[in-house]
């Protein structure tokens, strides 16, 4: 007896498991739609009972789970940059336009994507007027209209608002709306990047936010940024419930396709190893951006396995700043030496060899790369032989060569703590041993590696001779500011993102191009710049950087966009 | 006693002081929330001196903190930038109950955001701390009088094993075994991750089913670990003089085991508890992160690395308040359970 409780207790706790363990054995509502018979099922009435019409069993609905690494921090297009909640868009926001599998633009609100053969650019590019189509709509049946698109940009502009980002809203000089159709924005010089920029995730709801920008002064606090109850997407706002899942449902009243989808929920899993668990279990139907070592589990369940172009790149940033730069990093031969000693077909191994090597940051966009590069082979040897003949020589026999001061050849390599770019560096640091270089590796959280230059980020100080990220341009435009000679970060101006170089001739390139409207031309000044910063080794690529999208078979009709990623999310289905 | 209570209140008022600016100065040192707006696209340098001006962000430390502490709505801040105060301000300060509003979740009050979280984490962790006090007590009393038995070996062993091992480790591997490899051998199951289903809904079963494994990971460690404790106590306290005098006197087994011993064992395992109990609001930070668990402790870490500020701060505050106030009801209780302990 004395013992009988403690028994007791136990068997009781390993039988509630066993329990609800089986009670967990109820599938949740099924993924795939149940065949349903197109006629109805004979009657199988008992013979004392009335014929009557048998009642068709309602089909169940399909829904898609989506695994979510971040949770958005706002459904307000305009007061985030998280890729998980701009990702979001397509689904209950509409646009001017939007990207397709291909990256190319194909127009929505917009009746066609201006230009100047069709007049909607002006010749001289300062003026772009964007015809509407008439029969879109909110989900409550207001017409969506360009006093819509004139709200959005008043709120954009509006300080009481404090947007994320104003950009490329702040280099209209005005906005009008002529009539209900018709949304003309007027530039004071050529903005050759504006389809990237203007309304091509989020319009704003005037008749929703107005009213409360009247009572408040803002639009800030509005509960609409977090619930948009209204939208003019496929899908409507359903739920959010904090830390665990935002839901969509189909909007009946879109204005275009009905989606084929009931509905749509995004379940908010932190954890990859968790995230690929999920979706191996079938817990979850799509899961984005797996660790690349999970990918041969996915294929031996059987699961679809999706790369979009994104327009990212995995590169080396070299510090070439006079004033902070080590002089042997100033030097090209020592960056030369440095490509062709580092081994990034090796490198591509960390990623499964599912990526392969990059030469530009322009590299997912081909039509604008030089088609003169020659690439930096792998080259060891000859690495060891271009220092030598330079007169980088190992003088103490420490395996380090010093320069002609006696300095060595010592270099400091900065990346955020991401397991993938530590493994990079512990790879670059034997490559470039064996050259006689010495890679200092320092690995540390995003939050401290951008900091501004007034909290002494290391990058923006110029404590880093190469600094590694993946980034891309304005995609799909080319446009990029890094290497604006104004974007150099000082005591006047410590927010500035060029912690690389200034260099006049370069600069002028970056300048020219943004006000070039001819697209020959521009792709002709993008020959250019690539073929110089390579030709300078002003940036080395390492590895181009895809959205990989993880999917359950049964869904059909799935592409992505690297721009919009769910812009066919209407055309999604699932089947059995 | 009473006026122990209220000396121990009022001395609690300049410890939440200084540890609320200790905490303020390590937050607001540790990085720039607004280098991480940037996302996927870092922020341009005019966005972000106009972010950085619009939320405060370029005042001085100290004004900063008196900011949160007790709000600017009694003084004008300047928002065009143009150097010249003439909006007035907003905050009302957190001894008014206003943490100020979300850096991540731009216009959601900070306290918001947390209260929300809140109960979901009480609902994992209450019955979680249930489970580990009972059944340490449990394995602990019994591991202690079966002295050296089999059981008591095999407990040992589990105990050491247990507590080697990292909470991610049990996490993952439950969550495999139980919930990816029964499905594929078509044994019951269990889910994944998340608190709920949700296309099944908020249902009580559904929060159950999912609280198995995380309860399951938190409790291996934190049961291997107070089973020991316990175990450790109550050995020290059967081999008393007094407990061989109840013996002998003829009480019951039961009557000296809890009448005596485990009383006396029992207070350095209220300390422990004691500590424990308050840390329950800052959840589970592994565990939630690993099954998804939409609690405190994965909203910490969300919003630690988003460098929010206010968010931060309160529930920091808050487990403070709850630390200190915990230590006090601990000392209550210790008097309770100890006659001989009087406060002056």
């Amino acid at each position: 007896m004395k013992r009988t409780w403690l028994y007791t207790l136990l068997t009781v706790m390993v039988v509630a498991a066993l329990l609800l363990a089986a009670c967990g054995q109820q599938e949740p509502a099924p993924a795939e739609a149940p065949e349903e018979p197109a006629v109805e099922e004979p009657a199988e009435e008992p013979a004392e009972e009335p014929a009557e019409e048998p009642a068709e069993e309602p089909a169940a609905p399909k829904i898609v789970t989506f695994a979510w690494t971040q949770e958005p921090d706002t459904l307000n297009y305009f007061y985030t940059n998280m890729w998980y909640a701009s990702g979001l868009m397509e689904l209950f926001a509409c646009s001017a336009w939007l990207w397709d599998d291909t990256n190319t633009a194909y127009p929505v609100l917009a009746k066609e994507i201006p230009s100047i053969e069709n007049g909607g650019v002006s010749a001289d590019g300062l003026t772009i007027t964007i015809n509407l189509v008439e029969d879109a709509t909110w989900s409550d049946g207001t017409p969506i209209t360009s006093a819509d698109f004139l709200f959005t940009y008043d709120m954009i502009m509006d300080d009481a608002n404090a947007v994320d980002s104003k950009y490329p809203y702040d280099y209209l000089t005005s906005m009008e709306a002529p009539d209900d159709y018709t949304v003309v924005m007027n530039f004071e010089e050529v903005f050759t990047p504006w389809m990237t920029g203007f309304f091509e995730r989020q319009i704003l709801p005037k008749h929703i936010l107005e009213p409360v920008y009247q009572a408040e002064g803002s639009i800030e606090s509005a509960a609409w940024n977090n619930a948009p109850t209204v939208g003019c997407g496929p899908f409507v706002f359903d739920e959010w419930e904090s830390g665990s899942f935002v839901s969509f449902v189909r909007n009946d009243n879109y204005w275009g396709d009905l989606a084929k989808l009931d509905k749509l929920v995004f379940q908010f899993v932190p954890d990859d190893a968790a995230q690929t668990a999920a979706v191996i279990s079938g817990d979850v139907d799509v899961a984005f951006w797996p660790p690349y070592e999970d990918i041969p589990a996915f294929r031996e369940a059987g699961l679809v396995i999706v790369d979009q172009a994104s327009g990212y790149t995995e590169h080396w940033n070299f510090n070439l700043r006079p004033d902070t730069a080590s002089p042997a990093m100033q030097d090209l031969v020592v960056r030369k030496a440095i490509a062709m000693g580092l081994d990034r077909e090796s490198l591509t191994d960390i990623r499964l060899n599912v990526v392969k090597v990059t030469e530009t940051f322009w590299d997912a966009l081909p039509a604008y790369v030089s088609p003169d590069l020659v690439p930096y082979e792998y080259d060891p040897v000859a690495a060891a032989q271009l220092l030598e003949d330079n007169g980088y020589i190992d003088s103490d026999g420490d395996g380090i060569r010093e320069d002609l001061d006696g300095n060595p050849l010592v270099f400091t390599h900065c990346a955020t703590n991401k397991e993938e770019r530590v493994s990079v560096q512990a790879v670059a640091q034997q490559n470039l041993l064996a050259i006689g270089i010495d890679l200092q590796t320092n690995a540390m959280d995003g939050d401290i590696l951008f900091e501004s230059y007034s909290n002494g980020g290391p990058p923006a100080v110029g404590e880093c001779d190469i600094m590694e990220w993946s980034d891309c341009p304005d995609f799909p435009d080319p446009d990029a500011y890094y290497w604006l000679c104004s974007e150099i970060p000082s005591d006047e101006s410590p927010f500035g993102a060029n912690y690389f170089i200034c260099d006049e001739y370069l600069d002028g390139l970056f300048q020219k191009q943004l006000v070039t409207v001819d697209a020959e031309e521009r792709k002709a000044i993008f020959h250019e710049i690539t073929q110089y910063m390579y030709d300078n080794l002003i940036v080395l690529g390492i590895w181009d950087d895809p959205d990989t999208w993880i999917l359950n078979p049964s869904i059909t009709g799935a592409t992505f966009s690297g721009v919009t990623p769910f812009y066919n999310i209407a055309e999604w289905d699932l089947t059995q | 006693m009473t006026r122990y209570i209220i000396r121990r209140i009022l001395q609690a008022i300049p410890l939440l002081f200084i540890i609320s600016v200790m905490i303020f100065m390590l937050l607001r040192s540790s990085g720039d929330p607004i280098a991480v707006m940037g996302g996927r696209r870092t922020t341009r340098a005019e966005d972000r001196e106009r972010l950085t001006r619009l939320l405060g962000l370029d005042q001085p430390m100290h004004i900063q903190y008196i900011t949160w502490l007790i709000g600017n709505d009694w003084r004008l801040v300047d928002v065009d930038g143009d150097g010249i105060p003439e909006t007035p301000g907003v905050r009302k300060g957190a001894l008014r109950g206003d943490f100020g509003d979300s850096l991540m979740k731009r216009g959601v009050p900070a306290l918001d955001i947390i209260v929300e979280r809140l109960p979901n984490t009480i609902v994992l962790m209450i019955p979680a701390e249930i489970i580990i006090l009972a059944v340490s007590l449990a394995i602990g009393i019994y591991s202690a009088l079966k002295q050296y038995s089999l059981v008591d070996q095999l407990v040992t062993a589990g105990s050491f094993f247990g507590y080697s091992m990292p909470i991610f480790f049990i996490a993952l591997a439950s969550m495999y075994i139980f919930a990816v490899n029964f499905r594929k051998w078509g044994l019951p199951y269990l889910p994944t991750v998340g608190m709920f289903d949700p296309k099944v809904g908020k249902t009580a079963s559904q929060v159950a089913l999912h609280m198995v494994l995380p309860i399951f990971s938190m409790s291996v460690i934190s049961i291997s670990g107070y089973s020991r404790y316990i175990r450790s106590e109550m050995l020290e306290v059967i081999s008393q003089d007094y407990i061989r005098t109840a013996y002998a006197k003829g009480l019951s087994e039961r009557m000296v085991l809890v009448g005596h011993a485990l009383k006396n064992a029992a207070l350095p395992f209220v300390t422990l508890v004691g500590i424990d109990v308050p840390l329950l609001l800052g959840g589970a930070v592994v565990t939630e992160t690993i099954f998804a668990w939409p609690g405190m402790g994965r909203l910490f870490i969300d919003h630690l690395g988003r460098n929010d500020t206010p968010v931060v701060m309160g529930i920091l505050m808050m487990i403070s308040i709850a630390v200190v106030f915990s230590q006090l009801l601990v000392d209550i209780v210790y008097a309770w359970l100890d006659p001989r302990i009087r406060y002056t």
